[in-house]
């Protein structure tokens, strides 16, 4: 018998009022691999992310992660979940009022018993891994240029070690240097941490380098979900110019020539 | 069945430690007194067993990083046998950070000032803010002015939006408050003036201080909590998430799209809110008066003619502009002096709603004295 499923997704079905968000979507995220939804923007990935993290509740359907169905979970109910998830959120979402190293800090703070220096420093590793300099720890987020904030995010949805990971649009905003160090990043965690993670993301050089699989929202349901390979050859029209839009080709071209120089 | 294994073993006299179970974060503090009580082999090599390790995270990775700290400190080497692929690059991921750990010097602490220059640098702080309300005047004006030249650049619709909000939505509770205000003092005025017989004469006591002073004040300071705290935290917050840099951006005065429009409708509803705080103020007393001074409703009114001149009414309506302005100016002012984040919107906020009730307490102690001097 395989493992269960991190993630999985029965019908799920999202309406605001007469607006149809979702029609009855399935899919299931494997235990320790990178998971990306994609699709045009307004497809309704950010509110199924949001739903899989229980933020929102779907209209009907179910949700479950690993092994616990989340639809209709109560706050108390949900706390040991919510414990091993990480979220970083496409702005940051940082306390302003709170130095990095704080902001790292709290969940750890209110979570553990640990003493002050063992959670300064276990935030201080965090905020290493995320690729930020020492000097990033003591600042306040407002000090700090778009891709740090995103680091500093990153840092702060680490916090508890989580064995689910959350990005939304982990790119969004970054230079493509930095973007590019971002995808090395999420790689190297997944492998160190061995973490699922599930990011919403447009880009598709992420999905190229870093995804293990994709979903692809489109016409309020799945339109397809597989390896990229398999998606490139897939018929539906959306998926196609999703992917074989001048943008894409570019990056499919550029994962290519990297696949092959690389043995 | 085994017994449990101990995190951190070692077999006496030999060189070897074993680490083994979960080091995760859960499990740190027992983790940590593990290690602190750990005996360490006197060995000049010693050999980390990781065979038995069954979960690592970072927060145990970092344990165990520092225990080899501990062990090259006392200028020993550390091997390591057996780790799995995983939990061996993490360690070496958590190494790599090591540098990260070392305490960061803390910016030199300015010594505490003492309370000369404590009081010193408060006034300064005063003094700057002071002299940017002035110049936040100065722009309104200019920006008003530049208006009234040219109407139809005012955006009417915010004008009216302003004054539903600030004026209309603010009928109910004005009313209620000012309500209660006139039965409270017709109620405190009442058994004294049926001491000396005086019953009529609580419709001069209603009236006037009602008219004159209590109206204005009570609805200003309504006002000011519910729209100049308003006014604060939207601007506040507009200016923290970059949407004044926007509208700037786009070429559109953030004076003449937010500030103007409620300075404009405040000007106008706050006269208007003062004229019926005013009526319910005085039906208030009079309901008071009626119910236990036995003065009739006609014959109220009737003294209320006598006892009213035309200036007490206006002298009252009158401040209600200038109250207008001075929470308008004081709660967009202090909205647009945020920065950051959150906690400056809500201090900014605070401080908007604090100083205008100041203030406009201070503009009729002023009013006071000046009609004084006029002898009205």
């Amino acid at each position: 018998m395989p493992p269960a499923p991190a993630i999985e997704l029965r019908d799920v079905h999202t309406r605001f009022g007469a607006q149809v968000v979702h029609d009855g979507i399935s899919l299931a995220v494997r235990r320790g691999e990178v998971f990306a939804l994609a699709g045009a923007s307004g497809c309704g990935k950010s509110t199924l992310l949001r739903e899989i993290i229980m933020l929102q509740r779907p209209t009907s359907g179910s949700i479950r992660v690993l092994g616990r169905e989340v639809v209709g979970l109560s706050d108390d109910e949900s706390l040991p979940l919510r414990r091993s998830m990480g979220v970083m959120f496409e702005r940051g979402a940082l306390f302003t009022s709170l130095t990095v190293a704080e902001n790292v800090g709290m969940p750890l703070r209110e979570h553990t018993r640990l003493k002050d220096r063992v959670i300064d420093e276990l935030a201080r590793i965090k905020i290493g891994l995320a690729g930020l300099p020492a000097s990033a720890a003591d600042k306040f987020p407002n000090e700090l240029s778009g891709g740090m904030r995103k680091r500093a995010a990153l840092a702060r949805a680490l916090a508890l070690d989580p064995s689910l990971l959350f990005l939304d649009e982990p790119t969004a905003g970054l230079d493509p240097l930095s973007a590019a160090g971002f995808d090395a990043l999420v790689r190297d965690l997944q492998h160190a941490l061995g973490l699922t993670i599930v990011m919403v993301t447009h880009d598709l050089d992420l999905l190229w380098q870093v995804a293990d699989r994709i979903a692809v929202l489109g016409e309020n349901r799945a339109l397809g979900i597989g390896t990229m390979e398999e998606l490139s050859r897939a018929e539906h029209p959306l998926i196609r110019e999703y992917f074989y839009g001048p943008r894409g080709r570019a990056a499919w071209e550029q994962a290519w020539k990297r696949k092959s120089t690389t043995p | 069945m085994s017994e449990p294994t101990p995190p951190l073993h070692g077999a006496a006299g030999s060189p070897e430690i074993e680490i083994a179970g979960a080091w995760t974060l859960n499990a740190l503090p027992l983790l940590q007194a593990a290690v602190d009580a750990m005996e360490w082999p006197s060995a000049p090599v010693i050999r980390l067993q990781g065979q038995r390790l069954s979960d690592l995270d970072t927060a145990g990775a970092w344990l165990i990083d520092r225990l080899i700290r501990g062990i090259e400190e006392r200028g020993r080497r550390v091997e390591f046998d057996a780790f799995r692929p995983e939990h061996a690059r993490l360690l070496e991921i958590v190494r790599a950070h090591r540098a990260l750990l070392a305490p960061v010097p803390p910016p030199v602490a300015s010594p505490r000032p003492s309370a000369l220059e404590a009081i010193g640098r408060r006034v300064w702080a005063w003094r700057g803010q002071t002299t940017d309300i002035l110049a936040f005047i100065g722009e309104a004006s200019t920006v008003l002015a530049r208006s009234l030249a040219r109407p139809a650049r005012i955006r009417w619709r915010a004008v009216l939006h302003n004054l539903q909000t600030a004026g209309f939505n603010a009928l109910a509770i004005t009313g209620l408050l000012s309500f209660l205000m006139g039965v409270v003092i017709a109620y405190q005025g009442a058994s004294q003036l049926r001491r000396y017989g005086a019953n009529i004469f609580v419709a001069d006591l209603v009236g006037l201080s009602m008219l004159r002073e209590l109206a204005p004040l009570l609805t200003a300071v309504i006002v000011a909590g519910r729209s100049g705290s308003a006014y604060a935290a939207q601007i506040g917050t507009m200016k923290v998430t970059e949407e004044i840099d926007a509208l700037r951006t786009i070429g559109v005065s953030p004076m003449e799209l937010l500030v103007l429009p409620k300075l404009i409708a405040l000007a106008i509803a706050l006269p208007l809110l003062t004229v019926y705080a005013d009526a319910l103020g005085v039906l208030g007393g009079m309901v008071l008066a009626k119910a236990s001074l036995g003065v009739g409703f006609a014959a109220f009114l009737d003294r209320l003619r006598n006892a009213l001149t035309v200036g007490s009414y206006v002298i009252g309506v009158g401040k209600a502009p200038v109250f207008a302005e001075i929470i308008a100016v004081i709660g967009c002012f202090q909205g647009f002096q945020a920065t950051g984040g959150a906690d400056s919107v809500g201090r900014q906020t605070t401080v908007s709603v604090v100083q205008s009730i100041f203030l406009v307490i201070v503009a009729d102690a002023l009013f006071s004295v000046l009609f004084n001097l006029l002898g009205i």
